[in-house]
């Protein structure tokens, strides 16, 4: 399978950098959670973010993504800087999913995606109360894009569940096509097989693959080793909330400092604390 | 609710093939005793003494009887394929209830009132023996098996027909309800009409218009209308319902517009009143009242105007700041706010501050409003019924309020109303896929003010005078119950709940003074019990009740129903 | 200066009344995230406990000696007031959106309030009034006791009444007695433990339960003792004293920081010295006595606007 991943690497144009983070530091107090990390994601790249409980991977992602703004460092997406703003984030094309699944439970699945839809439209209150051509317009390519992502991600016949009634596996299915509703170059998926079973997570790496292949660039967070190593193109490693190694699936693999990390004499502390933004 | 105890089975399995005869017989023995005298005493509730000639309290017993035959008919007999889509027995059963009720209710009434049992004329035991009868037959008998109404198709026209009626139903009922001056035969329209419609509920006759109406969603509104709009040709040119009336549209219009905030956004606004007050202030002082402060008299559409906009920017201005803070937070803010304004409405009278508003003593004398020729304060002949002087501004009211419902659900059904409800199942995850959280809750906030203004610079004009104390936070505490009571983020809840806050009161005077009272415990238990109110939003009740996993199967599959045309 | 100290004095004096009112606010909000928007109320039923116990055991006596009792009989009403409110209104909302038990507790508010006015001098649905109570539906005298009540003393130029001292020495004692047991005491160090964490709390086998109603009795002993103080003050109470002073207090303690003990009494006691030196000091139309509530809730709007977290910073807002 690595050979798999290798290949494909291979058969793209890597090296076109799309998102640069430069020296980003995270401090709560006294603690640094996150201790100058610098990462690059390049065009149509899949990127596992792996480390250990409590190494800081929430942290950077939610430093990614504007929901805490970083003591120091800078995020640049296509070269442009981004503000440590959610929905600017989500505006310059860099979407998320969440670890502990956080969709519109009492919307309906078609719904949810609508409002991944939001920051694309932009039909006003004037707009909406005279309802003119533009609104239907916009409303029905609303709907349709919606419909497609569904599909997209193998919810076609979900459409009018509410996301309480889906299943776990679909509502992380659910998560990915809100995400990808807002027409990111980028989508960061916090630990998307959690809790899944091994057909489950199987479906989910052909999921990225998909995404990937429609030229997106995909960064994982996953505990799963021999999902990300069969998943990603490079892998980062983070312990204690700096780099440990960066590198191939191949490289990290084998290196045996990540060993250390993950079966050594850790000082494990509870990751949860940091999980919700 | 109190909770009758069910009979044990096997009297029912002895006797259930006695049940149905009986209630027969039952609802016959009332229909009998209605036609005859109930009371010695010409004076009480109405004209109850003449044999043959049955008062109003004696139709709704008719009418009751003749329900319960119905049912029973479809139960078993010649309208049983109309009463296989019907829970006829649980429908019976609960009408039996409240006849019993009813008739009970009126024996005290008469009792009371004339002065001792005495008075009682036999056509009223023979009622009250008939409506004891069905009651006890009722609880025997069985229910069967039941077709969901969801799948009862009639032609359309049918149901639109149906709508149509109940329309008129609602109108000749309001329209008797609030001719009714005595306490104990308003009273008693309400336990009856309480009764038909909880009987409707059991037997399921609800959950099927809950499928017709979304159907003809135009009709209905469209009815709705038409009811409310005949409305003051019901009143013979008498005002003083008219008067209630329009105080009910004015305090509804308020409540809608809050609702914007309150129903869509999920944002408690505690010190809303003053938004309506700032447009009536602006009203007033625009107006050529002789008090008025303000020496210009713009045409009144842009004093409608303006109102709206200067409370639309108060709006933005309390709302600016506050509204980035938590929700708690805003919710003791908008009270402050309130408090201030109404605070300075009672300073600015020369003395603190310059004289804007006259102080305590408010702006009176406001003069009516005149379209052209059309003055509001003169009655017009319409078809040859008199329209007096609130009938005017119940017709502009109006209006005014299907401008409000247009713009509120014009709103929730768009871009903007599926970013609301984002903020309000999450507002991390809304503002992390890009909705501009801060931005929509300003913009429901600024419509509320906006809107709330508008309705105000007319309710300068029909109370013809603006004091500060109409402005206290109890308004607000009430505008917020009509939402709640009525059900956050519905139409139809709000409008009724804002009608039930503003006429009980006004009729069930003897209460007054326990008014407040009850409207405080109104609120507590309607959150312990009800939360999602009488009409319920179906998204509003799922929110309320996290944990029902039936409920939200159950909105599930009404929602894929509301998709498909 | 005189002015300067004098306002000083009232200040404190309003502050004072602020604070130990604020704290039930805070305390509450700590540990449940829920603003007891009831409760000023609870602090008029202080009041009116008071007053009930001095004049069904002490009617037209004035000593000293009294007062502790009428300090008891406040504190009695005020505490059972709040605990039946949090075990049967707030209680059943626990896992309730937000929206819920603000709205009850407004509901609850309105209901006190009438109960008081209509209910005070009979029992409900009869006209038997055992005690020959007053009518609550206007201002009632409260009454007068020695030496906490009477002529001011007067300090150089200043004017101190003696019941301000009684209050200001109510909310030295509180605030000791409040100290001690939050930080001392098993069952202060439980309510700790709560507002950081509920759950974790739970599993430590801390009863939850037990710690939110004692954090409401303490509200509602404070509220109960600034009813009596403010009894002595005013020399009158009415049904409609807890909502201004609540809504005071509220902004006191989101000035101080809510969630924070002495944030609260911080906030009150600023509270109340901007009141009175805004009432003294703005010049022109918009100062003095008339404009002084507006400019409290004018202050409450901007402490939200630039230090949301007040003063001494408050407790993390935003837990989930």
């Amino acid at each position: 399978m690595t050979m798999a991943a290798e290949t494909v690497e291979a058969s793209r144009s890597p090296g076109v950098p799309l998102l640069q983070a430069d020296g980003v530091i995270m401090r709560f107090g006294g603690l640094t959670a996150v201790n100058n990390v610098s990462m690059t994601v390049n065009e149509g790249e899949i990127l596992g973010l792996i480390g250990p409980n409590g190494a800081g991977k929430t942290t950077f992602f939610n430093c990614l993504t504007g929901l805490y703004k970083p003591t120091e460092g800078q995020v640049r997406l296509s070269g442009v800087a981004l503000a440590p703003k959610p929905r600017a984030v989500v505006e310059a094309g860099m979407a998320r999913t969440f670890q502990n699944i956080r969709l519109f439970a009492n919307m309906t699945a078609l719904e949810n995606v609508m409002v991944g839809r939001y920051c694309r439209t932009s039909s006003g209150a004037l707009t909406s109360i005279l309802r003119g051509p533009k609104f239907k317009r916009e409303e029905a390519e609303t709907r349709a894009r919606a419909q497609e992502l569904l599909e997209f991600v193998g919810l076609g016949t979900s459409t009018d569940h509410l996301a309480r009634n889906l299943p776990y596996g679909n509502q992380r299915r659910l998560e990915i096509a809100r995400a990808l509703a807002t027409d990111p170059k980028l989508v960061l998926l916090d630990e998307p097989t959690a809790g899944m079973n091994p057909l489950e997570t199987r479906q989910a790496s052909d999921l990225i693959f998909k995404i990937r292949d429609t030229g997106l660039a995909v960064v994982v967070i996953e505990h799963d080793m021999r999902f990300i190593f069969n998943l990603c193109d490079r892998v980062l490693c983070l312990v204690r909330g700096e780099t440990l190694v960066e590198g191939t699936p191949d490289e990290v693999q084998s290196d045996p400092r990540v060993i250390e990390a993950y079966i050594g004499t850790g000082t494990d502390t509870d990751e949860d604390a940091e999980d919700s933004p | 609710m109190i909770k009758i105890p069910d009979i044990p089975e096997s009297v029912v399995v002895r006797h259930g093939a006695k049940a149905w005869p009986l209630a027969l017989a039952g609802a016959g023995l009332l229909m009998t005793g209605s036609l005859l005298s109930w009371s010695g005493d010409p004076q009480v509730l109405g004209d109850l003494s003449i044999s043959f000639n049955p008062g109003g309290l004696q139709i709704q017993a008719l009418a009751l009887a003749l329900l319960a035959v119905v049912l029973l008919l479809a139960h078993k007999g010649p309208l049983t394929s109309l009463g296989q889509w019907a829970d006829t027995a649980l429908g019976l059963r609960a009408l039996a209830t409240w006849a019993l009720l009813f008739m009970v209710m009126v024996v005290v009434a008469i009792t009371i009132e004339a002065g001792g049992l005495i008075n009682i004329d036999p056509g009223g035991w023979i009622s009250l023996l008939g409506a004891v009868l069905l009651f006890a037959a009722a609880r025997l008998v069985l229910p069967r098996e039941t077709r969901d109404p969801a799948e009862a198709h009639l032609p359309g026209w049918s149901e639109i027909l149906v709508i149509v009626v109940l329309m008129a139903a609602i109108l000749f009922g309001t329209a008797y309800a609030l001719g009714l001056t005595d306490a104990w035969e308003f009273v008693l329209f309400l336990v009856f009409v309480t009764g038909v419609v909880i009987a409707g509920i059991r037997a399921g006759l609800l959950s099927w218009l809950g499928h017709v109406t979304p159907r003809h969603r135009h009709v209905l509104t469209l009815a709705a209308f038409a009811a409310a709009f005949f409305f003051p040709f019901t009143q013979n040119g008498s005002d003083a319902n008219m008067s209630i009336a329009s105080q009910i549209l004015i305090f509804g219009a308020a409540a809608m517009s809050l609702n914007i905030v309150v129903g869509l956004a999920g944002l408690l606004d505690l010190g809303y009143i003053a938004f309506l007050g700032a447009g009536a202030y602006v009203g007033a002082t625009l107006s050529t009242s002789a008090f008025a402060t303000i020496g210009w008299n713009p045409p009144f559409f842009v004093v409608v105007l303006l109102g709206a906009c200067v409370s639309g920017t108060l709006g933005l201005i309390i709302g600016t700041p506050t509204l980035r803070v938590s929700g708690d937070y805003l919710a003791i803010v908008t009270l402050g706010f309130g408090e201030i304004f109404r605070l300075s409405m009672f300073n600015l009278d020369g003395n603190n501050g310059p004289d804007l508003t006259h102080g305590p003593n408010g702006i009176p004398a406001i003069p009516d409003l005149a379209f052209g020729s059309f003055n509001f304060g003169d009655t017009h002949n319409v078809l040859g019924i008199p329209l007096a002087r609130f009938s005017n501004y119940y017709f502009l009211l109006l209006v005014v309020i299907a401008f409000i419902i247009l713009v509120f659900s014009r709103l929730n059904n768009s871009r903007i109303g599926r970013g609301w409800v984002a903020i309000r199942e999450d507002e991390k995850a809304a503002e992390a896929m890009g909705v501009n959280v801060f931005g929509l809750k300003i913009l429901a906030f600024v419509v509320g003010a906006f809107l709330a203004g508008m309705a105000g610079t007319i309710k300068a004009h029909q109370d013809v005078s603006v004091t500060p104390d109409q402005y206290i936070f109890l308004e607000s505490a009430f505008l917020l119950a009509a939402i709640v009571l009525g059900g956050m983020g519905t139409v139809a809840g709000v409008m009724i709940g804002a009608v039930i806050l503003k006429l009980l009161p006004e009729k069930l005077r003897f209460f007054s003074d326990y008014r407040l009272l009850l409207f405080g415990l109104l609120l507590v238990l309607m959150m312990r019990f009800r939360p999602e109110g009488l009409v319920a939003s179906k998204r509003r009740q799922l929110e309320f009740h996290e944990e029902d996993e039936g409920l939200a199967v159950r909105v599930e599959g009404e929602f894929a129903e509301e998709v498909k045309p | 200066m005189d002015i300067f100290v004098q306002q000083l004095v009232n200040g404190l004096t309003l502050g004072s009344l602020y604070a130990l009112i604020a704290v039930g606010y805070t305390v509450v909000y700590g540990i449940l995230q829920l603003i007891n928007f009831a409760h000023g109320e609870v602090f008029m039923i202080g009041a009116f406990g008071a007053l009930t116990t001095s004049l069904v055991l002490f009617r037209g006596q004035t000593s000293l000696w009294i007062l502790p009792f009428m300090i008891i009989g406040a504190v009695i009403a005020s505490v059972v007031t709040a605990v039946l409110m949090e075990r049967f209104a707030y209680r059943p909302l626990r896992n309730a959106p937000r929206l819920a038990p603000l709205i009850t507790a407004i509901g609850i508010s309105v209901f006190l309030q009438e109960i008081v006015r209509l209910n005070y001098d009979h029992v409900p649905f009869t006209s038997w009034n055992p005690f020959d109570l007053p009518d609550a539906k206007s201002l009632i005298p409260f009454p007068q006791i020695d030496v906490v009540t009477g002529p001011a003393f007067q300090v150089g130029g200043v004017t101190i009444q003696r019941a301000a001292i009684f209050t200001i020495g109510a909310l030295l004692m509180c605030s000791a007695v409040l100290w001690y047991f939050i930080n001392r005491t098993k069952m202060g160090r439980g309510m700790q433990a709560v507002s950081q964490d509920p759950d974790t709390a739970r599993l430590m086998g801390i009863n939850v339960d037990r710690v939110i109603v004692v954090a409401f009795m303490l509200g509602a002993i404070l509220a109960g003792i600034a009813g009596v103080a403010q009894g002595l003050q005013n020399n009158n109470i009415d049904f409609r004293m807890g909502f201004l002073a609540g809504l005071k207090a509220f902004t006191a303690a989101v000035l101080g920081g809510i969630g924070n003990v002495a944030g609260a009494v911080v906030g009150g006691l600023v509270l109340g010295i901007v009141e009175a030196m805004a009432t003294q000091y703005i010049p022109g139309q918009f100062g003095g006595s008339p404009w002084k509530d507006v400019w409290a809730f004018v202050m409450l709007i901007l402490v939200l606007v630039f230090r949301p977290e007040g003063l001494l910073g408050a407790k993390a807002v935003d837990r989930a």
